[in-house]
């Protein structure tokens, strides 16, 4: 008996007549070569046909929780844990976070057969069953042997919802389904669960609670160290625990608005003036590459990047000076991650390409490749996954790499890299292996590495997807201090609060070409600028645009 | 997925993939133990010809074989040729030794290459991966957990594929400069295959997870439902008696048509 | 304390392969076949350079069995990982993917042996050295049967088998270790491993609070 995994006095069936869904007692848990327990004696329960929202900070353990009350661990996962009682729901549901790993067939109708079949369900009722589920989500496809890649995240996460509820559960378990979501696929995503939670008990682990959190019963609020602190009606607990939800970086209705009050919001957000005073007075770091006030550091004339030899992304005309923080917006698939390696010359590009005064020429022979690169060194990327972007095994290595190759002196470089990574908040993990960091923090490492540089120009493809509200604003608080040493940056982003608030100008793209480009209201709010001026009103003219192409997020939708 | 993409239905689209699993194994086993040159030879010609007629592959398509068989056939048959054991030598020059026997050995290897690829490509452009896991569980009790795990293997791959352009991209952006010789290729493929390995053990683990959560029991085929039938059919009989007819034409032809008239090829 | 009823819920047995253990095996070496396919079709255009050279890169082919085995630790995920290195030929829509599956089954089978001579208990660089060369001697015998190998002149065949062990022994053993501790580093490899009692009792234990 000593080797059992759980000890618990089970009733797996709904037979016990209390009117509870999921309950587990004392419970304690611990993943082998972590120090620490991650529960220890914790008690949970849920009543039936309740919908709880359970809250934390990253890596208290919300995930595991789920998974322990729905069973999976330790039956499918293996993990160290006993409790004193726990009651498992006969039938259960989970949606987990990731669309790309959910699935296991290729097509949409495979996937669904494969719950089916594991149910031993007959196969003339098949595509009856698939039909009815897709409905419920919301997901109407003409032809269900379709392949799934073929799907928009939002479409995919409802797929998987539409596999859950094939199981017939009495319980969903929703662990972050919408974290790699874009915003139009967080509509969609919690639409379908609203629409199918008729009747069921949810329980929901999320970070970004904007869409969802009024229509929650009830909220549950962890500590770090994962034990509750509050436990009751949602605005109960967001007005007791304001501090707590803005500490842990929950995205919470308003947190914008917050940040923006506080001390480092307003600095981040304050208004834009005129180039040429800000570089002036606020030279933080002296090194910055290029400055020549006036003059622009990119640009582009008829500039097309092409992906087997067809244009994937048009720009007729377009200007970055130093200083400048654009926000390049728009669909998926629209061309926007396509931009930003057409400029750093990933993607074969055509057209006028002049980067800090000197023309990056298009070209394979040798000689003018070896040119090209040493110009594209001036400008710094930031790829989406961070993890793809590492080189070495410690972390300190990591930012003293990009700083030995431009030649710099190794003790200069270990100094700045040093620096760096103290304010980023990485400092005293030298030795740590680059994977063994939370989401955040790698994050924060891949930025930093390119941040170190002091590059020219800054590309960054959504740095802040998926990340919870803490981790964005450190981003953004690092990016406006290399905005104000000069360097300009480009954001691919779906954050419409961070194209209206902390940068300085929005670029639009819609099918491959740049639709609009325009000063963002921080740009409008100072004075005039020098710059090319369309009218009178920039706040009101970069505001329809957003709001004409349906981005604009107006918060909560109960 | 078959990247063969046929245009034409034949019979042997519609036989049962286990049927045809187990008729091109024992194709092979045929062919494996065929020591006779003059037999191998027919066999190799007949099963293109098979090849040919039942791929269904668009013609053009059908270069694609052809050219790797001709190289495959160049480097076996000249390996044995040059270095095999033998008797009667007819050629030396250092360290080669043609000989009778290593000749028409390596020629009868070189047959046998081709037999056994158009054996093999009967097989492999008239089915895909999905039906012959479908039909291995249905019709041969395979336990779920290894044929889903194939599928679901086989769908993750593009992914793989997708990270490594990425990572591609991101070492030259860092700027890696290559470290030459043996060790330098070493570390390179490791700065590849490192992460692209991390992710995958990762993904597979979540998707194993998903799995599990669909309440999939990986251990029992019995238990559960199948979503694509698998039945035999007329077009399984029908297959079987065209091949073993084939077998047997090159068997006959070799008796009654032999073009070396050597008989058992190897050494004693 | 009170009654398990794991086996009512049906909790996997501990020692057999778990899904997750198959998927990765599965996932990892198709990973591995395809860069060999890649790698291996470029080699092969240098092939002529010196005879059999490419039998000094042969030993790619066991990478799958071995470094499956140093991922998983269970019995069977050799031979498993090495058809599915060699279903990547099949998948690619070659003709020898067939005689592949084979020559898989038995180079898994190879390594197999020499792990289970070891009971499954050995991760040291011997073990996966011999494990690569079981390897090897698995595609031998095979070759015995396809290719009349044993009618090779002795010199060639003693040169041609030595380079394959060597090469299975090098580089499906000493490389693959190499990397496994390289992925051990990254910290993806603690997903892969079973529980301890010590982590069991762990959970009891005041320290941990």
């Amino acid at each position: 008996m000593s080797k059992t995994a759980a000890r618990w006095v089970s009733s797996s069936t709904a037979e016990a007549g209390t009117e509870q869904a999921v309950h587990v007692e004392g419970l304690r848990l611990k993943y082998p070569g972590e120090e620490r327990l991650m529960f220890k004696d914790l008690s949970f329960s849920a009543a039936r046909g309740e919908k709880v929202l359970l809250l934390g900070p990253s890596g208290c353990g919300k995930s595991t929780l789920l998974q322990v009350l729905s069973g999976m661990i330790p039956r499918a996962t293996e993990v160290p844990m006993k409790c004193e009682a726990q009651l498992v729901p006969r039938s259960w549901g989970y949606v987990f976070q990731d669309p790309d790993t959910q699935f296991c067939m290729p097509y949409v109708d495979e996937e669904l057969a494969f719950v089916l079949e594991n149910l031993s369900v007959p196969r003339d009722e098949m595509k009856e069953r698939m039909q009815a589920v897709l409905h419920e989500v919301g997901l109407d496809l003409q032809e269900l042997h379709m392949p799934i890649s073929h799907l928009s995240q939002g479409m995919k996460q409802r797929l998987a919802l539409a596999s859950a509820l094939l199981l017939e559960p009495e319980v969903l378990f929703l662990d972050e389904p919408s974290a790699l979501l874009d915003p139009e696929g967080r509509e969609q995503i919690w639409s379908a669960v609203k629409a199918v939670s008729e009747g069921r008990t949810l329980i929901i682990v999320e970070h970004r609670i904007e869409e969802m959190a009024q229509y929650v019963d009830r909220v549950v609020l962890f500590t770090p160290d994962g034990a509750i602190l509050g436990d009751g009606p949602p605005a109960a607990i967001f007005a007791e625990y304001a501090r707590e939800l803005q500490a842990y970086g929950i995205w919470y209705p308003g947190v914008w608005e917050d940040y923006a009050e506080s001390r480092a919001g307003r600095e981040l957000f304050a208004p834009v003036d005129a180039p040429g005073d800000e570089l002036g007075s606020l030279m933080l770091e002296a090194d910055s590459s290029y400055a020549h006030l006036g003059e622009p550091v990119i640009r582009l004339d008829d500039f097309r990047g092409l992906r087997w030899e067809k244009p994937v992304v048009s720009l007729p005309s377009a200007e970055v000076y130093p200083g400048d923080f654009i926000a390049v917006i728009g669909p998926n698939g629209a061309g926007k991650s396509s931009l930003l390696l057409s400029l750093m010359g990933l993607l074969r590009a055509e057209g006028t390409y002049v980067l800090c005064g000197e023309e990056v020429i298009q070209g394979k022979r040798r000689k003018v490749r070896k040119k090209r690169e040493r110009q594209l060194r001036q400008i710094g990327f930031v790829f989406q996954n961070p993890e793809l972007q590492f080189l070495t095994e410690r972390i300190g290595d990591e930012v003293m790499y990009s700083l030995l190759v431009d030649h710099m002196p190794p003790d200069e470089a270990k100094a700045r890299a040093d620096r760096c990574l103290e304010r980023f908040g990485l400092d005293g993990m030298d030795n740590r292996h680059p994977y063994q960091l939370s989401t955040g923090q790698k994050r924060r490492l891949s930025v930093a590495t390119a941040m170190a540089r002091q590059p020219a120009v800054l590309l960054l493809d959504e740095p802040t997807f998926g990340q919870d509200a803490r981790n964005t604003f450190a981003i953004l608080e690092m990016c406006e201090r290399l905005r104000r040493a000069g360097t300009a940056i480009l954001m691919v982003t779906h954050e419409m609060e961070i194209a209206q608030r902390a940068a300085t100008h929005i670029w639009e793209i819609r099918e491959g070409r740049l639709t609009s480009s325009l000063p963002s209201p921080r740009w409008c709010s100072g004075t005039e600028s020098g710059r090319e001026t369309d009218g009178a009103n920039h706040a009101d003219a970069s505001r329809d645009t957003l709001a004409a192409s349906g981005y604009l997020h107006t918060g909560v939708n109960a | 997925m078959n990247i063969w993409n046929p245009v034409r239905i034949t019979w042997l689209h519609r036989a049962n993939p286990v049927v045809k699993l187990g008729l091109i194994c024992a194709l092979f086993f045929m062919t494996v133990l065929t020591h006779d040159l003059d037999f191998v030879i027919y066999q190799a010609f007949i099963f293109m010809i098979c090849l040919v007629l039942l791929s269904g592959v668009k013609p053009w398509k059908m270069l694609l074989f052809f050219i790797p068989f001709l190289l495959a056939f160049i480097s076996s048959a000249s390996s044995m040729m040059l270095f095999g054991k033998g008797e009667t030598i007819w050629w030396e020059w250092g360290l080669f030794r043609v000989s009778e026997e290593s000749f028409y050995r390596g020629l009868h290897l070189g047959f046998k290459g081709i037999a056994f690829a158009s054996e093999g490509l009967l097989l492999v452009t008239t089915t895909s991966s999905v039906d012959l896991f479908y039909s291995l569980m249905q019709k041969l009790r395979l336990a779920p957990k290894y044929a889903y795990s194939f599928m679901a293997s086989i769908r993750l791959l593009p992914m793989v594929w997708e990270e490594y352009v990425i990572r591609r991209q991101a070492l030259k952006v860092r700027g890696v400069r290559p470290i030459r010789g043996v060790r330098g290729m070493v570390h390179r493929a490791g700065m590849y295959v490192v992460p692209l390995l991390a992710q995958s053990i990762r993904r597979a683990h979540r998707v194993a997870a998903a799995m599990e959560a669909k309440q999939f029991d990986g251990d029992r085929a019995k238990a559960r439902t199948y979503y694509y039938p698998s039945r035999y059919s007329r077009y399984d009989l029908l297959v079987v008696g065209l091949l073993a007819a084939a077998a047997c034409c090159a068997y006959i032809a070799a008796g009654y048509f032999p073009w070396f008239g050597i008989g058992d090829v190897r050494f004693d | 304390m009170g009654t398990s009823v794991q086996e009512k819920l049906g909790v996997q047995p501990r020692k057999g392969l778990r899904l997750s253990d198959i998927l990765v095996t599965v996932l990892v070496s198709l990973v591995l076949g395809v860069i060999y396919h890649f790698w291996g079709s470029v080699y092969n255009l240098l092939k002529p350079l010196f005879f059999e050279a490419d039998e000094l890169l042969y030993g790619m082919w066991f990478a799958a069995a071995t470094l499956a085995y140093l991922l998983i630790r269970k019995p069977g995920v050799a031979i498993i990982a090495e058809v599915a290195a060699a279903h990547v030929e099949v998948l690619f829509g070659s003709g020898w993917g067939l005689t592949l599956l084979l020559y898989g089954l038995i180079q898994g089978l190879g390594a197999e042996l020499v792990f289970a001579a070891f009971r499954y208990r050995s991760t040291s660089a011997w073990t996966v050295a011999i494990a690569g060369a079981g390897a090897a001697v698995g595609s031998m015998v095979m070759d015995f049967y396809y290719s009349y190998t044993d009618d090779l002149q002795t010199w060639m065949f003693l040169a041609k088998y030595g380079m394959r062990v060597l090469s299975g022994a090098v580089i499906a053993g000493l490389l693959m270790l190499l990397l496994a501790k390289a992925l051990d580093r990254t910290g993806v490899t603690s997903l892969l491993r079973p529980a301890s009692k010590k982590d069991y009792e762990a959970l009891d234990d005041p320290r941990h609070v």
